[in-house]
């Protein structure tokens, strides 16, 4: 029943919290009570196959659970980009990264306060305005692509996903199946596509913050510029950038090489520590533009307070990565070993058994 | 697209349409007699009213927040199961669409007579 679990846990996460919990009971009820009655006629436990038919027969999670949803609230410009069964989670992207641009918005402006910088009115909502531009333009892009693909190839997902989550399945082949074999994991065709789009995207910004430090500074690239350390360190990061891209091209086209991937990953996330490690040692990353003209020392009081804000957020990065590392290397240890011990889980359910 | 798929697109939405709104009646007339979800699904298709659980079971829902039907779950074969029945109100709407559904079938084969 691992795959009927997992079908299940799917259509669960789409679903509204409040309800979720008695839907996914009385679904699962009528999902094991189909397969009892099948079982029954043909006196025999029902192979894998079958039971990937049955639940093929019951359609994509994500349109199942966006049945039940009493709102059918979609974004329509001309026609729609985004329908029903993506919105809310179009939705929760959006507030998520909008409340992350703004808090960090929010920080920079705090410190220049404190700095005694005069702040008008129409630098925050420039500054709001462009982060609110910007989020919305890529995260509905992303979406409606999503959407598109969505709409053309309803029938086209599987489950085999990490952590039992549902995947769209991007594959040009019209042939899908439901890989139950846990020796056989996949890394999502829709994960590599969306590292593609977010990765290209901030190349771009990358190459426009040269140019343009408004882009992170806000207002305060008034009198802050980026610190020569920035300089030192783009080539390594727009490097990162583009392994990182280059990597998801290579899973779109091999999904099946999640070792390499893991293995990817860890290799990025030790070059990552390195690169913050010598940006810490850096000491200073945002320097005042002339501090020996008017206001000078206010610029370089706003300077330090900016420098010590920056500290503080690269200590952070630092432990997040390290959880990350340490998480990544235990679970790629993991699926050696598992791959070592563990008996084929699709062959007692082909046998019938 | 060629015209004959458009012909059958165009009739496969009017046939959904068609049975739509028969199904909310096929459902009420079903559960004058209290099922679980999956039995009703099967009592419906030996009816030959086929209906897929991904569009019966949020219309049970719809129906049991109208209060037309209540439901409860109870234990029946060592598994918990949620079985649905008519309430007082939807009985009196059952009725009520049934009489109206009777009415559009007289006029419909009255029309239909002299065609």
């Amino acid at each position: 029943m691992e795959l009927v679990d997992r079908y299940l846990k799917a259509v669960a996460k789409a679903l509204p919290e409040a309800q979720r919990e008695d839907i996914i009971r009385e679904l699962s009820e009528d999902i094991r009570s189909e397969i009892e009655d099948k079982q029954s006629a043909l006196g025999r436990s029902l192979t894998a196959a079958e039971q990937e038919s049955l639940l093929k027969q019951r359609g994509n999670p994500l349109l199942l659970a966006a049945r039940y949803r009493q709102d059918h609230r979609s974004l329509v410009i001309g026609r729609q980009l985004i329908g029903p069964v993506l919105f809310p989670f179009y939705v929760k992207v959006l507030c998520f990264n909008l409340g992350i641009t703004f808090l960090v918005t929010a920080t920079i402006f705090v410190a220049l306060s404190v700095s005694g910088q005069n702040i008008s009115f129409h630098q925050v909502f420039s500054i709001c305005l462009l982060q609110l531009l910007i989020q919305l333009g890529v995260v509905t892009l992303i979406f409606s692509l999503v959407q598109k693909h969505l709409t053309k190839n309803p029938d086209r997902w599987n489950l085999s996903g990490a952590g039992g989550g549902l995947r769209l399945d991007l594959k040009t082949e019209k042939n899908v199946s439901l890989p139950l074999e846990r020796g056989t994991p996949q890394v999502s065709r829709f994960d590599s596509v969306s590292i593609i789009v977010a990765s290209g995207v901030a190349l771009v910004w990358l190459t426009g913050v040269q140019k343009a430090p408004f882009l992170i500074l806000g207002p305060a690239a008034a009198f802050l510029r980026l610190a020569p350390v920035w300089y030192q360190f783009y080539f390594p990061i727009v490097l990162l950038t583009v392994a990182e891209i280059v990597r998801a091209v290579i899973n779109l086209f091999r999904p099946d090489w999640t070792r390499f991937r893991a293995v990817f990953n860890i290799g990025m996330h030790c070059a990552g520590l390195a690169l913050v490690y010598f940006l810490i040692k850096a000491g200073r990353w945002v320097v005042a533009v002339d501090s020996t003209a008017d206001g000078g020392s206010q610029y370089a009081h706003a300077a330090e307070i900016v420098n010590q804000w920056i500290r503080y957020s690269l200590v952070l990065t630092v432990a997040f990565v390290c959880l990350m590392l340490v998480l990544r290397v235990i679970r790629l240890v993991r699926s050696l070993r598992q791959q070592k011990g563990t008996p084929y889980i699709g062959t007692a359910a082909k046998s019938g058994n | 697209m060629t015209p004959s798929t458009n012909t059958h697109e165009l009739f496969e939405n009017l046939r959904l349409e068609l049975r739509r709104g028969s199904l909310v009646l096929a459902v009420l007339a079903a559960l004058r007699k209290e099922q679980y979800g999956y039995t009703l699904r099967k009592t419906l298709e030996e009816q030959g009213m086929a209906i897929d659980e991904g569009t019966l079971y949020p219309l049970l829902r719809r129906l049991e927040t109208q209060g037309l039907l209540v439901s409860e779950w109870r234990e029946e074969e060592k598994r918990n199961k949620r079985f649905y029945r008519l309430s007082a109100d939807g009985a009196q709407i059952l009725k009520q669409l049934l009489a109206e559904w009777q009415s559009i079938n007289s006029s419909l084969g009255g029309m239909l007579q002299g065609a």
